[in-house]
C-alpha cells in the first residue's frame, strides 16, 4: 500500500506523465521574457540594417505581422489553438519545444 | 564606421529543425556560450533571424578576440579593506 514499490499509476501503467494543464506564474513570467528577449533582437537587427540604409524582406514581414510582447493579449501569449481540444485551445507550455519556438498568431476568431 | 553582430548562443538547437542547426554551424556557434562576431550584413540578419530564440545579439563596434573577451571575464587583482577590526572593536561587532 505504501512505501517506494507501491503501485501507482506510472508504475502499473508505463508511460504516464503529468504535466499540468494550466502555466504557474512563474513560467508565465519567464514566457514573457523569452518574448520580450526575440523583441529585443528584432530591433538590434532593425537599428543596425537601418543605418546602413538596409533591410531584409523576412524582417519587415516580421515588424508588419508579428505582435511585440506588449501588444499581444494574454490569451495568445499563453495559450495555442488546437482543434482537437474543447474550446479549441491549449495552455502553451503543451507545444512541443515551447520555450525555442515563435508561437505568436493564431486562427482568426479562435 | 564599420559594426559587427555579437553573436552568443544560449540555448541549444538539440531536437529542432535541422535548418536552425545547420545555420548555427555556418555561424560558428558549437557550444553554448561561444560569442562569434560578423559584420552588419542583411545575410548574417537573415541568418540570425532563423535562429533569433536561441541567441543574444549585440551591436558592437569592433570584434574582440578570444584572448580580450577572456580579460573582460577576470575579476579585479587583489582585494579592498571594507572595515578596519579596530574600528569593529570599538563598535562592539564581534
Amino acid at each position: 500500500m505504501f512505501g517506494a514499490f507501491r503501485l501507482t499509476q506510472p508504475l502499473s501503467g508505463g508511460l504516464l506523465w503529468k504535466i499540468p494543464w494550466r502555466l504557474s506564474r512563474h513560467q508565465k513570467a519567464r514566457h514573457r521574457e523569452r518574448l520580450q528577449r526575440v523583441d529585443n533582437i528584432i530591433s538590434t537587427l532593425d537599428n543596425a540594417l537601418a543605418k546602413k540604409g538596409l533591410s531584409t524582406k523576412q524582417l519587415e514581414r516580421w515588424k508588419n505581422e508579428m505582435p511585440t510582447e506588449q501588444e499581444m493579449l494574454p490569451k495568445d501569449k499563453y495559450t495555442v489553438f488546437d482543434r482537437k481540444v474543447k474550446r479549441y485551445r491549449k495552455a502553451i507550455h503543451k507545444l512541443p519545444k515551447w520555450t525555442r519556438v515563435s508561437q505568436r498568431l493564431n486562427p482568426p476568431g479562435f | 564606421m564599420p559594426s559587427y553582430f555579437r553573436i552568443t548562443l544560449l540555448r541549444s538547437a538539440i531536437g529542432l529543425p535541422s535548418k536552425s542547426t545547420g545555420v548555427l554551424k555556418a555561424l560558428g556557434l558549437r557550444k553554448r556560450m561561444t560569442t562569434v562576431y560578423f559584420p552588419v550584413s542583411q545575410d548574417v540578419a537573415g541568418q540570425i533571424m532563423r535562429v533569433k530564440e536561441l541567441v543574444d545579439v549585440a551591436e558592437v563596434e569592433k570584434p574582440l578576440s578570444k584572448e580580450e573577451m577572456r580579460e573582460q571575464r577576470r575579476p579585479e587583482k587583489g582585494f579592498y579593506v571594507e572595515r578596519r577590526a579596530r574600528t569593529r572593536l570599538e563598535q562592539g561587532i564581534f
